[in-house]
């Protein structure tokens, strides 16, 4: 489903791009993200397809905002048959709550339900009205960290059960990572659509890089002719050879990933090397960083094996460096 | 402030409170509990107008403080100091301002009466009074009772597909219940009590309050008690109910 929108109060704002399956519309807060959602579901005023002009009651679409909306008055069941009409409401309400997993709890109020809990009688309520679009506003952002990625799961594989395009603003990469489809929106205009794979293998900005989560997104300046350009980097008061197509003097984000800096102990110099002090290290699951101070600025080293300390110099290689005109 | 102090005061705040009642309790002569002529119909009269003044308030009222609660225009400062000035104006001055517009040769008052509708001294000028009373008593709090129901949730229930008078039947009316019973309480006291608009618009017919007025003229004190404690005894139920229903609501 082709979306297209232009919005002109509180924020001017136009959007236009492909939904298919779940997709995400990463931006970061501020960029009018929800503003969006709200004019699609017909409670802003704006124009664009699809449902353009209809009121709200009469846009087939299943609207979930930040923190769900369950209505407090009204149990799990009747939140769901809200959407409902005719005498076997009651049933059809069980049966959604069935599908999302919680008929057991059709008679809780919202109060007594946890926030996945609370985020799938939204979901079911949303998907008992029958939509052609799911609007989801931030649907991670009330989830317990240590369940979250349980109840995405949970949340994309009834949206694809359900077989209805869903529409999911966040400035969460992690959600963004589990999309199948990835719009990203810097400065109120889409810079950026694609498959997550397409848009992570070629991030079109460095804003789009920042905005997928990457590490490393620094600003720079680039000096030199082609065959003897140099990044400076003057946060950290050095340079760095690169080889890019881009013009001298040109104002640069580049990036380098944590992967691709190379540490070296302090006294086994290579003479152009960044000198760094390791400022902290950071064990996840994932993997193990070292967050590394270069004067003003801070950069990102994955550790592979062993431990640092103390005083290292940097290796960043040409070929690893990208750099996006700012 | 310390505790102590705290208790002290909110019982001596209970005490002053008590204090008019408990003296009525002890000057009332249980022995010889006499009702003047007209007392009953005084009651009928106030109980059975004050309720239709109460059905009126609250048809009226309920939209136009649902509409100022969500609402925000030009100018909306003036809706605010008039119901401020409803509030503000004396209940005396209020009765003549009425009777200078629905009197006799008031410009709307004559053209109720050619309609057959007259606005002095009759059943519909008591409601009359009653309703001007006690309407922005009841308007400001239904507004404070609408404004604490999340605009978010009115607006799911439209994306829900419900027309807009749905979602207010279903959302905003039963989000807000609790202001609302107590919208309702303060309307009901303020429409019962009211003396001096109707004084002044609707000697006759009589309810209790003038007719309190009246019989201390006629007869005197021992003529006022009696018809106060049934005053109180009429009075008190609707309020009470529905304070406690609010009360357990929250607990």
């Amino acid at each position: 489903m082709r979306v297209d929108y232009r919005i002109e109060h509180p924020v001017a704002l136009s959007a236009s791009f492909e939904v298919e399956g779940f997709t995400v519309l990463l931006g970061a807060s501020g960029e009018g993200k929800s503003l969006l959602l709200r004019a699609i579901a017909g409670l802003l005023p704006a124009r664009g397809e699809p449902f353009d002009g209809l009121p709200p009651q009469q846009r087939a679409v299943g609207y979930l905002p930040q923190g769900h909306a369950l209505f407090p008055h009204l149990n799990a069941w009747q939140n769901v048959a809200f959407a409902l009409r005719g005498p076997h409401r009651r049933g059809h309400a069980v049966e959604w709550l069935e599908r999302v997993g919680l008929a057991t709890l059709a008679e809780r109020r919202p109060a007594q339900l946890s926030g996945g809990q609370q985020q799938r009688v939204a979901l079911a309520r949303a998907l008992a009205r029958r939509p052609q679009l799911l609007l989801l506003d931030e649907p991670t952002s009330a989830l317990d960290p240590a369940t979250r990625d349980d109840v995405l799961a949970e949340l994309i594989a009834e949206v694809h059960v359900a077989g209805i395009p869903a529409l999911a603003v966040s400035h969460d990469p992690a959600l963004a990572a589990v999309a199948d489809r990835l719009v990203l929106m810097h400065g109120c205009r889409i810079v950026q659509a694609g498959t997550p794979m397409e848009v992570h293998a070629q991030p079109a900005s460095g804003a789009a890089a920042r905005l997928l989560g990457l590490r490393n997104v620094l600003r720079g300046r680039l000096a030199g002719a082609a065959d003897a350009q140099r990044l400076v980097w003057e946060e950290a008061g050095v340079s760095l050879p690169v080889r890019t197509a881009l013009a001298d003097g040109t104002e640069v984000d580049w990036h380098i990933a944590p992967e691709a800096v190379a540490l070296h102990e302090a006294d086994a110099v290579p003479a152009d090397t960044i000198v760094a002090r390791v400022e902290l290290r950071q064990m996840t699951a994932h993997g193990r960083y070292a967050g590394l101070r270069c004067g003003q600025a801070r950069l990102w080293a994955s550790l592979p094996s062993g431990d640092v300390a103390g005083t290292v110099r940097l290796g960043l290689r040409p070929s690893a460096i990208r750099c996006w005109p700012a | 402030m310390r505790p102590r102090l705290t208790t002290f005061a909110a019982a001596l705040a209970l005490l002053l409170l008590a204090a008019p009642f408990a003296g009525l309790a002890i000057v009332t002569d249980w022995r010889h509990l006499g009702f003047a002529h007209g007392d009953g119909s005084a009651v009928a009269v106030s109980l059975g107008l004050s309720l239709v003044a109460l059905l009126l308030i609250v048809a009226l009222g309920t939209p136009l403080a649902w509409w100022l609660a969500r609402h925000r225009v030009r100018g909306q400062w003036l809706v605010d100091a008039l119901l401020l000035l409803a509030l503000l104006t004396p209940p005396l001055a209020m009765g003549l301002l009425l009777a200078t517009m629905y009197g006799p040769y008031g410009p709307a008052g004559r053209l109720l009466e050619r309609a057959g509708l007259l606005l002095t001294n009759s059943a519909p000028a008591f409601v009359m009074a009653q309703f001007y009373a006690a309407l922005p008593y009841y308007v400001l709090a239904a507004r404070a009772a609408f404004e604490g129901v999340p605009r978010e949730l009115e607006q799911i229930a439209l994306t829900l597909g419900h027309s807009p008078a749905r979602s207010f039947f279903h959302v905003s009316l039963p989000l807000a219940r609790l202001g609302l019973a107590a919208a309702v309480a303060l309307a009901w006291v303020r429409a019962l009590g009211e003396f001096g608009v109707v004084l002044i618009v609707a000697y006759y017919p009589q309810g209790i309050p003038v007719k309190l007025w009246t019989n201390l003229q006629d007869i005197g004190l021992s003529a006022v008690y009696p018809l106060l404690w049934v005053f109180f005894l009429v009075a008190l139920p609707l309020p009470l109910a529905l304070g406690l229903a609010v009360r357990r609501r929250l607990a």
